[in-house]
């Protein structure tokens, strides 16, 4: 966009303010509408604002029990997976970014594999494999469903961050005598640890919300925060319940928008899509 | 590369190590869980579906529970919904995203960068959150409705439990991806020629017909395949959303495995998802693939 010019002085940019205030209406108005429920402890048709504010309802939502185990077992799921998956991730991702071996292309599309198939019917015929292997229902049957999840942005994305490290620097340092480790340390891994860490955040985050997979394999045994949400809604409880929760799920999701716009913002998230 | 770093081979020197395969085992694990969890279970779900185990015992050839898929009204009634939910999906995102991508592509400023933020937005609320926001604002009594009758006018036919649901869902869901697509298909259109183009008198709708959308064609197939696969086995949106009856194929598969405990029937329905999405499947490893090539 930056090749644009501004737009001519004196003239208001009508089709930019109307989108602005459409996207403002479909979008931000219904987050503020849950964030409001979260905060209200009467709010009686057809009252425009709540009758009442407070914090009641958080006292309650938080003093469930089934609320802190979800909690924690999606804690649990997602530093597990996230940990088990930059562990064998990242070793491949320089693997691909750096050295050449027999099938390294056929290799590296083939993690594309699982996004070019409909996501919940792979997930079926996943699931139909884990009966047989008496995996439904624990906990690493929804751990190594959520890791092949992760695999794609886990090495595409620092693929693309090892292979934008200046690799003259590293061969200058090589030059005047630096071991490979300490180049790695010092070189390759300030340049593309952001982007890595961004990579990895993503991943944490991805898999904290995953519901697809955990509802399908974990059911009824391993119950996570989102697939509680989903109870919560269908067995239209008290209505607070699910914009607290919602209030506070969205708590990582806003860190991983902090942290994640280095990434998108560069355009090669979009291309990592095919666009 | 220098004599001394010939001298000082380590095995993470590509140079020296061009023929042996270290890489191989480094990619090992990853490379591995795919053909276990992505490649074997389509194989297996294609197989276990074709060649069933008869009465006698003996494995032979059959289309038993495919025919019964597309002899069945209920069976048919959750494709054509699933169908036509995925169809209108694609629509609305063509006609909301790409007017959207238009206007960022060819304008800068403080607005423009608003904008975007805003459509990139949904990408950062959860599936699951943004059906109770769904419910709270278009459900009944929800929030339009308290709005609409705070300014006099009758209450909407609430979309919640309709296909509708899942249909608005799903688009609010799907928006920020088709828009970064297409931006990034719009960033191939060079400014010169819009410009010479409007300098021979062309108006806006000719540049947009004629210049403009030829040359992002692959990006408007590539958002088409991406939301289409997203959107065809969705699960979430549809199961809390839309209609009990008849369902979207996600949350009936769901149903089939769990509820009615039938993986077989399971399976077949995920192989008849896969054979409707096929062509999106192989546009899109195609054109991903080519763009990782350049």
């Amino acid at each position: 966009m930056a090749a644009t010019l501004p737009a001519p002085r004196g003239r208001i940019d009508f089709v930019g303010i109307g989108f602005a205030i459409a996207l403002s209406v479909a979008i931000i108005f219904p987050l503020i509408v849950v964030g409001t429920w979260a905060f209200t402890e009467v709010w009686r048709y057809p009252n425009i604002v709540p009758q009442q504010f407070g914090l009641r309802f958080w006292n309650q939502t938080l003093s469930r029990a089934d609320v802190w185990s979800a909690l924690t077992l999606s804690l649990q799921l997602s530093t597990v997976v996230t940990l088990l998956s930059a562990a064998i991730c990242l070793p491949a991702a320089y693997a691909f970014a750096r050295m050449t071996f027999p099938g390294r292309n056929v290799l590296f599309f083939s993690f594309l594999a699982g996004h070019a198939f409909p996501k919940f019917g792979l997930l079926v015929a996943i699931a139909a494999i884990f009966l047989q292997l008496n995996l439904i229902g624990t906990f690493w049957g929804v751990v190594l469903i959520q890791l092949v999840g992760t695999l794609l942005f886990m090495i595409w994305i620092p693929v693309a961050a090892f292979q934008s490290v200046d690799r003259r620097m590293e061969e200058a340092a090589r030059d005047v005598g630096a071991s490979p480790l300490r180049v790695f340390w010092s070189i390759t891994l300030p340049q593309a640890g952001p982007t890595i860490a961004a990579a990895v955040l993503l991943s944490f985050v991805g898999t904290f919300y995953e519901t697809e997979g955990a509802w399908l394999i974990g059911a009824p045994g391993i119950r996570t925060m989102p697939v509680l949400m989903i109870t919560f809604i269908n067995n239209q409880m008290v209505i607070q319940y699910g914009a607290v929760l919602s209030v506070l799920l969205w708590v990582p999701s806003f860190i991983a928008l902090m942290f994640a716009r280095r990434v998108i913002g560069g355009g090669a998230f979009a291309r990592g899509f095919g666009g | 590369m220098t004599a001394v770093s010939q001298a000082s081979a380590r095995p993470l020197d590509q140079g020296e190590n061009r023929r042996r395969p270290y890489g191989l085992l480094l990619v090992a694990a990853p490379v591995l869980l795919v053909a276990w969890l992505v490649i074997w279970p389509i194989v297996s779900a294609v197989g276990r579906t074709l060649f069933q185990r008869s009465d006698e015992g003996a494995i032979e050839f059959t289309l038993d529970t495919y025919l019964f898929f597309f002899s069945d009204r209920y069976s048919l009634d959750n494709l054509t919904v699933t169908l036509w939910t995925t169809g209108m999906c694609a629509l609305l995102l063509f006609v909301i995203c790409l007017p959207i991508a238009l206007y960022l592509r060819f304008s800068a400023g403080r607005l423009p960068a608003y904008v975007q933020s805003l459509a990139i937005f949904p990408m950062f609320v959860p599936s699951i959150i943004l059906s109770y926001a769904f419910i709270r604002v278009l459900g009944p009594n929800g929030m339009v409705d308290i709005l609409l009758n705070a300014v006099g006018l009758p209450k909407i036919r609430t979309p919640y439990l309709t296909p509708w649901g899942p249909v608005i869902g799903l688009v609010w869901d799907n928006i920020p991806l088709t828009v970064l697509i297409l931006l990034s298909g719009l960033g191939n259109v060079s400014n010169q020629a819009i410009e010479a183009a409007r300098d021979v008198g062309a108006r806006w709708g000719q540049v947009l017909w004629h210049i403009i959308l030829p040359r992002i064609g692959n990006s408007i197939l590539v958002a088409l395949s991406f939301s289409v696969l997203g959107i065809f086995s969705s699960f979430t949106l549809p199961y809390v959303l839309g209609p009990a009856a008849p369902e979207m194929m996600g949350p009936f598969m769901q149903r089939t495995f769990r509820d009615v405990n039938d993986p077989q029937m399971a399976i077949t329905q995920a192989v008849i998802t896969f054979g409707f999405c096929i062509v999106f499947g192989l546009f899109y490893v195609r054109s991903v693939a080519r763009n990782q090539g350049k």
